[in-house]
């Protein structure tokens, strides 16, 4: 890929946070973001979305975990994590060496759990520039997914933290909802820096030779170019109805994806899946959402921002 | 490891839905350690499928790496269309090697299907070194095969329904030909069943064994955690978070028996 140049300003704002590009790695899909550094420069990256943590290490679920399906996958991991202790002692460190942000994503059971996790961080670092909440992961039973789905408890789980962090609290929402707006409202009202949406789409894989589905816990999350348009269409319902950035996830594997995501309203996006296939794609993203900048004459990436034409 | 644009040299068919690769990969092969690693190919440029298909490397010379694949999809059977002078995108190398082959005990090397890419590539090895062995090679029916049936030179061949070589399981020549060799130390790599065979076997006579498994992976460089098999030890390893799972694609593809428990 052609290097350009770098006229175009590739800044956004979250809160009082900017971030030099709104290429972000999503979630469970880049480690710990140490895992692969011949294959990419992380410090190129907007921010590292960390693996959910939880208050405990976790084991994850038995395999099979993942499987291929049309422009996507599915997978099943169960969180399996390192647990908040060994992520304070032996990560916060290589964190401190690297100047791309790092967003802390916790998962958690009650809302006991998520507050303990955010206080242990809390008390000892200065490294994280935020946490994003996962309230809505599909795989583990109570795994926060109770939350995601309920208006209530997402508005006492953000407001219980807001008041542990002034650091960027970003919830993130589950499309496996009826009515994504109004748990978005509700994260909004009760004090969240910013919403990221969508988590993967509960999905299942049967093999038809063998009669066996795919996956061992039966479902799993389906991610990749085959849940994007369920992505943009969170993403632009959201941006109608509410005031703070918004995080755009699903399906992201090119710059025009990520125009995409930010003309339907996103601040920034994460790239998810297609880190599997290239763990440099995103470096690729961003050379290329520059091309396109400098190739449309607009000189802030951040004018794209829900700027998108509709029929209506 | 290194993602590598490699050229294809050859792509020709050994056997029944057996084919063979040979790539110009000088950063792979020279990064490459030894049998038991493989590569991660993407094989097609489009999104329609995501994810890349991890494949063992069989051989590994003058800058070169091959592998040996079976059709088993839409993905395979694309393979087995590129010509030579075409390229595809290479991860690699990854994963850990078969060891100890060189101490002095007596290998026997068993690979079953597609599994047999990692045991040819260690006969070599073997070769190379002057080290006596034992093959043993298991199949379904003899057109999958594509070398001899060479009692006197140790190679040894078996099909389930005895169209080639000695009919049965590659358990039926082991059990004999194993009780000859007191120092015998079994390598071996192939579909599950085959390994739990051997791995019941092995481990109940008090044989040294590796096991190279197959496994579903998403990425290959533990990003995604997907490409877990239970572990029976409790000792930690760099890559897998607990106990109980091991990430193939960092902690493996090879394992002692001993330490793997099999579904």
């Amino acid at each position: 890929m052609q290097r350009t140049s770098t006229l175009a300003n590739l800044t956004i704002h979250i809160g009082n946070t900017s971030f030099e590009n709104p290429i972000w790695v999503a979630s469970g899909t880049f480690g710990y973001g140490t895992e692969a550094p011949e294959l990419v420069d992380v410090n190129q990256l907007g921010a590292i979305v960390t693996k959910s943590i939880t208050r405990q290490p976790r084991e994850g679920n038995p395999p099979p975990r993942i499987v291929e399906t049309a422009s996507g996958m599915i997978n099943s991991i169960g969180l399996a994590n390192i647990g908040v202790e060994k992520y304070i002692k032996d990560l916060l460190q290589i964190y401190e060496g690297l100047s791309t942000k790092i967003i802390m994503n916790i998962a958690g059971t009650d809302i006991r759990e998520y507050v303990e996790i955010m206080e242990m961080v809390e008390s000892v670092s200065s490294v994280i520039a935020g946490y994003e909440i996962n309230i809505s992961c599909p795989n583990v039973k109570k795994g926060g997914m109770e939350f995601g789905v309920d208006c209530e408890m997402t508005a006492k789980l953000t407001e219980t933290l807001r008041g542990i962090t002034e650091r960027l609290l970003i919830m993130k929402l589950s499309p496996n909802v009826s009515d994504i707006v109004s748990i978005g409202m509700s994260a909004e009202n009760a004090g969240a820096d910013a919403v990221s949406a969508i988590n993967t789409v509960v999905g299942m894989s049967i093999n038809a030779k063998t009669g066996m589905s795919d996956i061992f816990t039966t479902y799993g999350g389906l991610s990749g170019p085959a849940i994007k348009p369920i992505g943009l269409a969170a993403v632009h319902k959201l941006y109608q109805q509410l005031s703070i950035p918004i995080i755009g996830i699903g399906g992201i594997v090119s710059g025009e994806d990520a125009v995409e995501y930010m003309l339907a309203g996103a601040t920034a996006v994460q790239v998810g899946t297609a880190n599997y296939r290239d763990p440099g794609i995103s470096e690729n993203i961003i050379d290329s959402l520059k091309n396109i900048l400098n190739e449309s004459n607009r000189n802030e990436a951040a004018d794209l921002i829900g700027s998108v034409q509709t029929h209506l | 490891m290194i993602i590598e644009r490699a050229r294809i040299k050859s792509n020709r068919q050994l056997a029944h839905q057996i084919w063979e690769m040979q790539f110009e990969a000088p950063n792979i092969a020279r990064e490459y350690m030894g049998s038991g690693q493989f590569i991660n190919i993407l094989t097609v440029d489009d999104w329609n499928h995501p994810l890349r298909r991890p494949m063992s490397i069989a051989s590994s010379e003058d800058g070169c790496v091959s592998i040996i694949y079976k059709i088993f999809g839409d993905m395979t059977r694309e393979l087995t269309q590129k010509k030579s002078g075409e390229t595809l995108e290479l991860l690699g190398p990854l994963g850990n090697i078969f060891s100890k082959w060189d101490n002095g005990s007596y290998p026997i090397l068993i690979g079953g299907g597609v599994g047999l890419a990692p045991i040819l590539n260690l006969k070599q090895a073997c070769d190379n070194n002057k080290i006596v062995y034992t093959m043993i090679i298991g199949a379904r029916s003899g057109n999958e095969h594509f070398i001899k049936h060479d009692p006197g030179k140790n190679i040894y061949l078996t099909t389930d329904d005895g169209s080639m070589g000695e009919e049965g399981t590659v358990m039926v020549p082991l059990e004999r030909l194993v009780k000859i060799n007191k120092n015998a130390f079994i390598f071996a790599c192939g579909p599950e069943p085959m390994l739990r065979a051997v791995k019941e076997f092995a481990v109940n006579n008090d044989i040294q064994a590796q096991l190279s498994v197959e496994s579903y992976m998403g990425c290959g460089i533990g990003f995604c955690q997907g490409c877990v098999i239970r572990r029976k030890i409790s000792k930690i390893q760099s890559h897998s978070y607990h106990e109980k799972y091991s990430l193939v694609c960092m902690d493996g593809p090879v394992y002692n028996a001993t330490d793997i428990n099999f579904g």
